[in-house]
């Protein structure tokens, strides 16, 4: 199971990344552009708050009741003629998809975009089975020929230039033409055309998995999903397992909320439910359908303080705010899930081994939450994870858990706090020029590396009012 | 009306002024203001860091010194907060959580209590000069507090007030986030600074000091001339 | 057929342990949810207005919108399949199109003129998709119109592929008036109403809006990246 993406640790890859001009360009107008379209939206639409609970409200109801529905689910499909297969893990279900791969012998499988596949490392398992798999989202595309990985969910090389895009193509495609962005999509369109009339195997993600038809909802602005799944005879579909509504009606709010948030579009171009496999006699349309649900670590979650990430519709419009993600980029994230939606999720799926600080970057702004249209309580489930990482998990730093516990007595005994608040100014007397500490002993190391400090005043406020004409304290 | 100052640990050791122009504020006001000795802070750096054990001694502590206070209000929109949150934190005491939740309805930020409970929009401030306003993220959406420093602010005769650009983005203080995750941090702070000198200003105001401190540091190392100023001195400022 | 279904129960059980409870696989009910802000989408709009509604999102979605009745709507097919550089054509088998007078278009009249017609027909199998391929414009019916985001919902099944709208690059939607709700809402509830009577649903509902497109190379709208690059939507306003 790997969500996990680059090298070395968190430290050294902002580091790198901050020095990625381009990238941070990117995402600074990324996010420019894309928290007006989100703003504009939801304000045309109007109530947006109330959108907003409604879809707390839809997800809470699912979660609560997520075993209910998935055997709903299951029912329906099954009754339309398509098998459902249950995957406690990662490896169970890349095994289960190579299994049918295999079984149809299939030599080349298209996809559309799906975090969960990647998730699993599904691709890595097919060609293992000796299956060419081949991306057909423009962005995830992109990436698979340079084989880089995706640096935000929804506009996955958001961290790339045409202008290194087109020298990829140009070096391993063989692509001539200029790096603007038409002419390399009429090239892409021509290229993948004749990939999804010739593959055997169709593989799609699920945004939204409707309980009551057995059906399951693609949301694509491209139109790749529809068609990997209606030329292929054969059509996976993996989901993972939170991501289900109980009716048509709840599916409409959702992809609401989902395209205004993600793209600032009232829908994206192709909104599609399949429901089973191709009906008798249909002429397109898979003739076998298999819907892949998969666990992976989110029913650790489920009843645990964390609960409430599994709302998340995958919109990406916590990423397009955060003041932290808009200058490290995707890829300091060290996982596919990045941005505020990654850092609460990534130590969840991945381990707090792996991700002990991604819940500390972040200035607990709670830019993320407001921006959450099925409110998530992002800043909080962080606080959350520093709170595990303290006191269950006990990874912080020894040196930290000192001065901690000293801070603690210190703000709750008025001796200590007297004895440390008028010694402040004479301890830091040494540092200080000017009523300012410009190179600031331990803790105050780090803060004045690149600001000033102020000294600790002679006189301390309480003293002044002690001290002021008919001074009034109690 | 009695007005008990909460007024946080960074002003009382190392931003006194904050603390002194709010007092002669609330009194120009018509409130008496008095000042309940044990308080020392709110806890948030510990707590914020995920230590919650440790710091509810701190907080008990803060719980007891406001016991009597009718009002209690505070020039920070974070320290504010913080005390909002007590409860929450208390909720399986059932001893505390009582306390914590009386505390929290009777804490108010400045500028909210000012306009929201003495019902002041224009508290007669006089202030010459240009100047923009950073809305503190903790203040603006975890307190909820948004129009009462701009309405007060717009009644200050004789100031320019300028929109700041990319107001929405947060500053990089964070409390230990400014010095745990320092390039991150710095790469904010820049940005903010950029933005506030695209205003022209001479001033930069702020309602919290922990923004106002970072701001006005990274200001102050680089030699720019803009002058941070909270709110609080901004308000108190008559001639 | 029933499809296979594999290791659900040990799956569901996980689950609901974690939830501190056992399985459920009957008696939950939708719950009656406190908001509905969904319902108050153009709720009061009149036919008229809806579809002035549609053709101003039209602009938004680039998508090309005429207006025209039945009598004329055969010169209007025409005329834009003329405008997107001619044949060859792939529509459903339909009999909406007999219905709305294009039957000689179809038959006769495309032929005439040497533009190739692709009647999707079930009997053709895999043919159809080859066909389609190889299209210019196709044209189908739409069977709900949602005018707040300027979509066509297509019921594709039998003799009505659902790869067919995607792989010509040109597509142009028939819209009767009277397929114009306010928005999805409506669309949901429609469905939902079929199945209560115990329709089955069609194995493919698309809700397509506008053409083909991608934000992916550096945030630049392109048009067709793998279905159509162009879109007409023909309102057929009598009807």
């Amino acid at each position: 199971m790997s969500i996990k993406i680059g090298v070395g640790d968190f430290k050294e890859r902002v580091h790198e990344e901050l020095n990625n001009e381009f990238m941070r360009g990117a995402v600074r107008g990324a996010q420019e552009r894309l928290r007006i379209k989100r703003l504009d939206e939801a304000e045309q639409l109007g109530n947006w708050e109330e959108w907003r609970s409604l879809g707390e409200e839809i997800r809470q109801h699912v979660l609560n009741h997520l075993d209910y529905y998935l055997y709903e689910l299951s029912e329906n499909v099954a009754k339309r003629g398509g098998h459902v297969f249950f995957a406690r893990t990662s490896e169970e279900a890349s095994q289960y998809v190579k299994e049918v791969v295999q079984k149809k012998k299939a030599k080349k499988v298209v996809k559309s975009k799906s975090m969960v596949t990647e998730e699993i490392n599904l691709n890595s398992y097919l060609e293992e089975a000796g299956c060419e798999v081949i991306e057909t989202d423009l962005g995830e595309y992109i990436l698979q020929v340079d084989e880089d990985h995706p640096s935000h969910i929804v506009a996955p090389a958001l961290h790339k230039n045409k202008n290194q895009i087109r020298e990829v193509f140009k070096e391993k495609l063989h692509y001539s033409n200029t790096e603007k962005p038409e002419e390399i999509t009429a090239f892409v369109r021509k290229h993948l055309r004749n990939e999804f009339l010739t593959a055997d195997v169709g593989i799609t993600g699920c945004n939204f998995a409707i309980a009551e038809t057995g059906s399951i909802t693609l949301v694509t602005n491209e139109g790749n999903a529809d068609l990997v799944m209606s030329i292929p005879k054969t059509h996976i579909a993996v989901m993972g397992m939170e991501r289900i509504v109980p009716t048509f009606e709840e599916m409409e709010v959702l992809v609401s909320l989902l395209c205004r948030s993600a793209v600032g579009h009232k829908l994206t171009s192709y909104v599609t439910a399949i429901t089973g496999p191709r009906e008798e006699g249909e002429a397109d349309g898979p003739e076998e359908f298999h819907l892949v649900i998969v666990d992976n670590g989110r029913s650790d979650i489920l009843g645990t303080e964390f609960q409430p990430v599994l709302q998340c519709i995958r919109c990406a419009a916590c990423i397009n705010v955060c003041p932290v993600y808009r200058h490290i980029g995707g890829h300091s994230y060290g996982s596919i899930y990045p941005g505020p939606i990654g850092a609460v999720l990534s130590p969840l799926l991945g381990g707090y081994e792996e991700y002990k600080e991604l819940p500390y970057a972040s200035s607990l702004c709670g830019a993320c939450t407001e921006a959450c249209p099925v409110k998530i309580p992002l800043h909080e489930l962080l606080l959350k994870h520093r709170q595990v990482i303290v006191e269950r998990e006990g990874k912080a730093p020894f040196s930290e858990k000192i001065m901690m516990k000293a801070f603690g007595l210190g703000a709750s005994s008025d001796m200590l706090y007297g004895l440390g608040s008028r010694a402040a100014h004479s301890a830091l007397k040494p540092f200080t020029k000017n009523a300012r500490i410009s190179k600031g002993p331990g803790p105050l190391k780090a803060w004045t590396k690149i600001r000033e400090f102020p000294a600790p005043e002679k006189e301390r406020f309480r003293d002044w009012f002690k001290n002021r004409e008919g001074g009034k304290q109690s | 009306m009695k007005v008990s100052l909460f007024v946080t640990c960074l002003v009382d050791l190392f931003k006194t002024n904050v603390g002194k122009a709010t007092v002669e504020l609330l009194e120009h006001l018509g409130c008496e203001v008095d000042f309940p000795e044990s308080q020392i802070c709110c806890g948030q750096p510990s707590y914020n860091s995920g230590y919650v054990e440790e710091t509810k001694d701190a907080m008990k502590h803060m719980i007891k010194t406001f016991e009597h206070s009718e009002y209690v209000v505070a020039p920070s929109g974070s320290c504010a907060f913080m005390f909002k949150e007590y409860p929450h934190i208390f909720k399986d005491d059932p001893i505390w959580e009582p306390k914590a939740r009386e505390l929290a309805d009777k804490t108010y930020e400045l500028t909210q209590f000012i306009v929201e409970v003495l019902g002041v929009e224009d508290v007669g401030a006089k202030m010459e000069g240009k100047a923009t306003y950073h809305t503190s993220c903790h203040m603006t959406r975890l307190l909820g507090v948004k129009e009462a420093p701009i309405k007060l602010l717009r009644n200050v005769k004789g100031l320019e007030f300028t929109p700041l650009p990319g107001a929405h983005l947060c500053c990089g203080f964070g409390g230990t986030f400014s010095v745990k995750m320092g390039p991150i941090s710095e790469q904010m702070v820049d940005e903010k600074v950029s933005n506030v000198e695209s205003t022209g200003a001479d001033y930069l105001i702020s309602a919290d000091c922990g923004c106002l401190m970072n701001i006005g540091g990274r200001m102050e190392r680089q030699g720019k001339p803009i002058r941070v100023m909270h709110i609080a001195e901004v308000l108190n400022h008559r001639g | 057929m029933t499809g296979m279904i594999q290791n659900r129960t040990s799956f569901l059980k996980n689950i609901a342990e974690k939830l501190g409870r056992n399985p459920i696989t009957k008696g939950v009910h939708r719950p009656s949810y406190k908001h509905t802000p969904q319902y108050e989408v153009l709720k009061t709009a009149t036919r008229d207005e809806l579809v002035s509604v549609l053709a101003s999102q039209c602009s938004n979605i680039h998508v090309q919108l005429m207006e025209t009745t039945a009598d004329h709507l055969a010169e209007q097919v025409k005329a834009a399949v003329r405008s997107y550089g001619g044949g060859p054509v792939s529509v459903w088998k339909d009999e909406r199109y007999a219905e709305y007078g294009l039957t000689d278009l179809v038959e006769k009249e495309w032929p005439h003129e040497q533009t190739l017609v692709h009647v999707w027909n079930d009997d053709l199998g895999e043919e159809n998709i080859r066909l389609s391929e190889k299209a210019n414009v196709s044209i189908v019916f739409s069977d709900i119109t949602l005018a707040e985001s300027g979509t066509v919902v297509l019921f594709t099944g039998k003799n009505k592929g659902r790869s067919m709208t995607l792989l010509p690059k040109h597509f142009i939607a028939l819209i009767p008036q009277s397929t114009l709700v306010p928005r999805m809402t409506q669309a949901a509830q429609i469905i939902r109403e079929k199945i209560k009577k115990g329709e089955a649903i069609p194995s493919c509902i698309q809700f397509i809006t506008g053409p083909s497109n991608s934000a992916d190379i550096e945030l630049s709208t392109v048009y067709g990246v793998h279905g159509p690059v162009k879109a007409t939507y023909i309102v057929i306003s009598d009807r």
